[in-house]
């Protein structure tokens, strides 16, 4: 190996969210002292998803077929679309069982700083996947941080122009959780949001 | 490089925030008394972080940070409380506050009065309906606290007064002066706009939008090249 393919691996590595010369250094001497095999695994899988995974034409998700199983599925209520910044958030509304409907997953969220808006989100995809006919109600679910709030309000008012019924995910108190326990934000905006019993 | 220095207990906000390293953030923010800082929050990316959810932008916070280099090393965030979370168009204005400060603002430079204003807005942006006439206000704040005076009581020319019912073309750094033809290019006010600009008054709707467009004239030309990604965005949200 000369020098400079060794350098384009490390350069290569740094495309991970989060690593730096350091590491990537790191990463690529691990591999190729320690765990040869470990990196060829690695090698294909990455060149085999590349090759066969897409975007789901109806959610956005990550799939090998132009329609995920999710969406294909009869079961689920075609009224009602949730939409998530990641399939990360997708699983977790899957493991609550409380939640029959459809999504639709962002693959990012808003940061007007960094120049992310409508037009880096693509948001007219979701403004065609909800517009179907099918979708009476939009539920969203984007995160609790400005960015998420921010794209919240962008997608709610996208919807509510095109006539569907906007709802969003409550925030509060875990459950099961105590208010000692809790941070400061969570409680004061709890009782911002109160609701009378 | 500056002496190693601790600040203790600085009231300020958060103004942005990007990813530094494996699971730190620079945090931008913009304190009361030493103005616009980037401070390193260790570790503040890691799930269980107690800085993760304190450093939020809109909120009133107190830092203590030390350091010496041009990014200080954030050792304290403390939430203010009594604010609540920006939703829905007020978020959108905070944006726009942030980015202008961001890209305007020079780093450790102090502006007390600016930092009012700031506090001030963020506090009554929740409730809000009528968002223009007070980011105008804003606009021109902080043009004249970054020394970019903004005259608008006399003709840069004749120096009399400002007349109510006259035109006036406005030149960056000079002022209003009359008589232009729509040839030079110069963004057109009446007196009363001037008039009512030099007060703060920005509720007649003539004054909005004339104000707007010469606010926004000066803006662009200060910040040069740089475009406002939030001014995009509302735009794109308009037409979508
Ligand atoms: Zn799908």
């Amino acid at each position: 190996m000369t020098p400079s393919t060794l350098d384009a691996l490390i350069e290569a590595l740094r495309c991970l969210p989060g690593v730096g010369p350091k590491s990537a250094q790191r990463m690529a001497y691990h591999m190729l002292q320690r765990d040869q095999r470990g990196a060829a695994r690695l090698a294909s899988a990455l060149s085999k998803a590349l090759e066969v995974l897409r975007h789901c034409a109806r959610c956005n998700t990550f799939t090998e077929d132009d329609i995920c199983q999710r969406c294909a599925n009869p079961q689920r209520d075609p009224r009602l679309l949730c939409v998530v910044e990641m399939p990360s958030d997708l699983a977790m509304m899957e493991q609550t069982h409380a939640f029959k409907g459809m999504y639709y997953v962002l693959m990012g969220r808003m940061s007007p700083l960094d120049g992310i808006g409508p037009r880096e989100l693509k948001l007219e995809k979701l403004v065609e996947r909800a517009t179907d006919g099918q979708v009476e109600e939009v539920i969203l679910a984007t995160n609790f941080t400005n960015e998420g709030e921010v794209t919240a309000h962008t997608v709610g008012e996208l919807m509510r122009a095109r006539g569907l019924k906007v709802s969003r995910i409550a925030r509060g108190v875990p459950v099961g959780g105590e208010l000692e326990h809790t941070d400061i934000g969570t409680i004061a905006q709890a009782l911002i949001e109160r609701r009378s019993v | 490089m500056g002496q190693k220095q601790r600040v203790d207990q600085q009231p300020g906000f958060v103004l942005h925030t990007h990813p530094y390293r494996e699971t730190s953030l620079i945090v931008e923010v913009f304190s009361r008394d030493y103005g616009r800082m980037a401070l390193v929050a260790k570790g503040a990316r890691r799930p269980m972080s107690a800085l993760r959810g304190v450093l939020m932008a809109y909120q009133p916070l107190l830092l203590d940070w030390s350091g010496g280099g041009e990014v200080k090393t954030l050792i304290r965030a403390e939430w203010l409380g009594g604010q609540p979370l920006l939703s829905g168009k007020e978020l959108l204005c905070g944006y726009y506050l942030n980015e202008l400060l961001v890209k305007l603002l020079p780093r450790e430079d102090a502006h007390a009065e600016l930092y009012a204003h700031y506090a001030a807005l963020i506090q009554r942006l929740p409730g809000e309906t009528r968002f223009e006439p007070v980011l105008r206000a804003f606009e021109l704040t902080l043009l004249s606290e970054l020394g970019y005076g903004v005259p608008l009581e006399h003709d840069a020319e004749t120096e009399s007064p400002i007349e109510a019912d006259a035109h006036y073309g406005y030149i960056i750094d000079r002022g209003p002066v009359r008589d232009v033809s729509p040839e030079d290019g110069l963004p057109m006010v009446t007196g009363q706009t001037l008039l009512d600009m030099a007060a703060g008054r920005f509720d007649d709707p003539k004054t909005l939008v004339q104000s707007k467009a010469l606010l926004r004239h000066l803006i662009q030309h200060h910040l040069g090249a740089q475009p406002l990604h939030s001014r995009r965005m509302f735009k794109e949200l308009q037409a979508l």
